[in-house]
């Protein structure tokens, strides 16, 4: 059984007693321990979809299930925003502790657990520092500390690099195949770089817009290969998955 | 030799402190009148009403405008939080707020008197509310632009209400808070010697009409620059509050 599970999903957005259909019949499968890659035109509700999946948004139709579960009842999924989602006026030390604070772990218990996942991920040395005062890549190292230290099931990304440079930015995936590789989480994430997709996810979820669904499902078996990036193969998908976008593209009424 | 921080804005205090006290000098030296006497006398007055009963009138007004802010603060902050988070109770308050704020507050002195007595309750309120009505609309203005992403985020790692007050608005908008508060005590000054201008005996503000009814000039410029200073170091206390609280702001 698939670990992430979503059949005939369909989310409505109410705006000045007007409905707006945001998401249609969305079908989508991940198994334990994999990578999926959700790509599509800006608006086709890739966000939504994933506030569905973190539990944040339980208006909808049709069945979401994350281990079988409901994704609120569980609590497995960790969502890491566009903007990384870490609060100016914390510390990294205080960011990365919050999750373990609303918990209500123990004083001693948090701050064991804050110094492991910052030695762990090499930010042991900004812990002091504010948001502001970190790089990119840096911030969006504070933030997947702050989603793994909850030791998440499931780790939902939402544009996780595209604020990067194109260089930090290679540096940012290849962190992130190495923490998959050592953890073995389940990773979706949404993503407007077709490279990224092609080097990251195993599965692609291509979208289209208006209302948001799943019109191609593409399996990589490229994806997580360090040296895939020059590979032909590598481009004959990313040329695919182009054409794939490219064909859909409509304007949105 | 390089100059660090600390000592530039000390000379830059020193250097506007040299400044008003010459150009009173000037101006006093131009009016030549026992009205506006110099600094120097000024000061002397201040040093010997020190230890007569100027001290005592100052704890008066002190622990009014002390007490105002703080109420003002206690009771202005988690309303103007609740407000701004809450799009249906900000709809019902709105009109109440839109239609209270402008009305300037210090015309129910009369009143206030008469229900709540000379005393210092009477005093308190007045000061309170007119400070509490900035605190209120500038804290909810801040709750309501709040960053959607930032509450989104917390959210996500399973925050409940309490935690979004906690660890989002109350931070988010203390900033804006302890600006409203900085502008509220310059408010809180002027209404403070207002009210005691009427059916007291007792603070800074009643000590500086009655050394002007007595013609004691000298006595009532001490009177000014007692208030002036209690004012200055109040700002003091709520700029190193910024420094503390908000130093994520300007790290």
């Amino acid at each position: 059984m698939d670990y992430l599970s979503i059949s005939s999903l369909q989310v409505d957005y109410n705006h000045q007693k007007k409905t707006n259909p945001a998401l249609r019949n969305v079908n989508l499968s991940l198994p334990r321990g994999s990578i999926g890659a959700i790509i599509g035109p800006s608006g086709c509700g890739k966000s939504t979809l994933l506030s569905v999946l973190a539990g944040l948004n339980q208006d909808y139709k049709g069945q979401v299930l994350l281990n079988g579960k409901l994704p609120k009842e569980t609590g497995e999924a960790a969502l890491i925003l566009q903007e990384y989602g870490l609060l100016p006026w914390k510390t990294v030390w205080d960011n990365v502790k919050l999750g373990l604070q609303i918990k209500g772990l123990s004083k001693t218990e948090t701050a064991d657990k804050v110094e492991q996942i910052l030695n762990k991920l090499g930010l042991f040395s900004l812990r002091k520092r504010f948001p502001t005062q970190l790089s990119g890549g840096q911030r969006q190292r504070v933030a997947i500390a702050r989603s793994l230290i909850l030791q998440p099931e499931l780790l939902l990304m939402d544009e996780p690099f595209s604020s990067l440079d194109a260089l930090t930015r290679e540096e940012m995936q290849d962190f992130l195949l190495q923490l998959w590789k050592e953890t073995n989480l389940t990773i979706l994430f949404i993503t407007h770089n077709i490279e990224e997709a092609v080097f990251l996810g195993q599965k692609i979820f291509v979208m289209s817009e208006c209302p948001g669904t799943i019109i191609r499902e593409y399996v990589n078996p490229l994806a997580g290969e360090y040296s895939a990036r020059g590979q032909l193969e590598f481009l004959e998908i990313s040329n695919s998955l182009r054409s794939c976008l490219r064909g859909r593209e409509k304007t949105c009424v | 030799m390089r100059v660090n921080g600390l000592t530039k804005k000390a000379i830059h205090l020193l250097s506007a402190v040299v400044f008003l006290l010459l150009s009173w000098q000037v101006l006093s030296f131009i009016l030549d009148t026992p009205v506006f006497p110099p600094p120097f006398a000024a000061f002397t007055s201040l040093f010997h009403s020190m230890n007569s009963d100027l001290m005592i009138h100052l704890k008066v007004s002190f622990y009014r405008i002390a007490v105002s802010l703080i109420i003002a603060t206690i009771v202005g902050v988690p309303m103007g939080l609740w407000i701004g988070k809450n799009k249906r109770v900000d709809a019902i308050s709105a009109p109440l707020i839109y239609l209270t704020y402008p009305v300037p507050k210090i015309v129910f002195l009369p009143v206030f008197l008469i229900l709540m007595g000379i005393g210092n309750v009477s005093k308190i309120v007045m000061i309170t509310l007119i400070v509490f009505y900035q605190i209120l609309v500038t804290t909810r203005d801040a709750a309501k632009n709040l960053q959607k992403e930032y509450i989104l985020s917390v959210r996500s790692l399973r925050a409940n209400e309490r935690d979004l007050y906690f660890h989002v608005y109350f931070p988010a908008c203390l900033p804006a808070i302890l600006t409203s508060l900085r502008l509220g005590l310059g408010t809180a000054m002027a209404v403070l010697f207002l009210v005691e201008t009427y059916a007291t005996r007792e603070g800074i503000g009643f000590y500086i009409m009655d050394s002007w009814s007595s013609l004691a000039y000298e006595q009532m410029f001490a009177g000014i620059i007692a208030m002036g200073l209690m004012g200055f170091l109040i700002y003091l206390l709520l700029d190193a509050c910024e420094k503390i609280l908000c130093s994520w702001v300007n790290p």
